[in-house]
């Protein structure tokens, strides 16, 4: 999988790191902005209130 | 994980020798194709292992970050609504409620101040405050005068974690409510280290679990235990034991000091 990205990449080994330092911080930035704050509320780690929900 | 690695020495052999169309590295029968699975789902756990850990970073980490941020802004706000109210002598509009209603200060688990707005939802608390109940019980405002449970609830963990250290308020500590004019003094009185989430009795006016007969000025604090989990709630009583006028330069009462 990794691999095949890295072949699919164009440029040398240099341009290639660098390409897939970005790839990897877009990814970060889509789980931080839009996937985790999505996901937590449907996970059990951090309701405070009491409720009869 | 031998398997792994080994496909990817002969891939990365493969790669950076020069192209050879004889050898097609997917021309070696079952075994190939079997080593590629094996390889991609290795693959997958290793990145679902540092999804998880990125989502632990997010929730101890970044998720205080923003919402600091968030409620530093807000705080500032009202700080300057009332400062504007105290120089203009509050014409229209001088009760902005809407940022927040005033800073609770608890010596004993945090240093600063603590903004309280209203509502208890998600949304309200991720943005790094303590928020007062309006459903399943409406909490009663200090404000008010009236006798009743002032409740709040706030993170412990994440989101700027305001009641991270409600485990460090012992029967007698001071809790304070700071509004545009007053300084409300509470003590604390009762502790609930353990309850379930669905004991909404806790918020009741006169808090029956905390040894309440009366009717009397309290004010509730409840967050989830034990910390990064939200299997319980733990709740801290407290009672009004007097109010101080705020002066020009708004000195905190003596328990701040």
């Amino acid at each position: 999988m990794y691999g095949w990205i890295w072949r699919h990449l164009p440029g040398n080994a240099w341009v290639k790191a660098l390409l897939s330092l970005m790839l990897a911080m877009i990814v970060v930035y889509v789980l931080f902005q839009y996937v985790f704050p999505w996901a937590e509320p449907l996970l059990p780690f951090n309701d405070v209130t009491v409720d009869n929900q | 994980m031998a398997a792994t690695t080994d496909t990817e020495h002969q891939e990365h052999a493969g790669e950076d020798g020069p192209p050879d169309p004889g050898a097609g590295r997917r021309g070696r029968g079952p075994r190939r194709i079997v080593a590629q699975t094996v390889s991609v789902f290795g693959e997958l756990l290793i990145t679902a292992g540092l999804v998880m850990g990125l989502f632990v970073v997010y929730s101890l980490w970044w998720t205080n970050v923003v919402a600091d941020r968030a409620a530093d802004k807000q705080a500032e706000k009202v700080r300057d609504n009332w400062a504007q109210d105290r120089v203009g002598g509050g014409g229209p509009g001088a009760l902005d409620t809407k940022a927040g209603i005033g800073f609770l200060h608890v010596p004993a688990m945090s240093e600063g101040d603590i903004l309280v707005e209203k509502g208890t939802s998600m949304k309200v608390l991720n943005d790094g405050v303590a928020g007062y109940y309006t459903d399943p019980v409406k909490a009663t405002l200090p404000t008010s005068d009236k006798e009743g449970n002032f409740s709040l609830a706030a993170h412990r963990d994440g989101h700027g974690a305001k009641f991270h250290n409600i485990d460090k308020i012992d029967k007698g500590d001071p809790i304070v409510f700071e509004t545009k004019d007053t300084w409300y003094v509470y003590k604390a009185y009762a502790v609930l280290p353990e309850t379930s989430k669905f004991n909404v009795d806790v918020l009741d006016g006169i808090p029956e679990e905390s040894g309440k007969k009366k009717a009397g000025h309290y004010i509730t604090l409840t967050t989830c235990t034990p910390v990064y989990t939200s299997r319980y709630r733990y709740v801290v009583w407290g009672e009004l034991v007097r109010t101080e006028k705020v002066d020009g330069e708004r000195t905190p009462p003596e328990e701040l000091r």
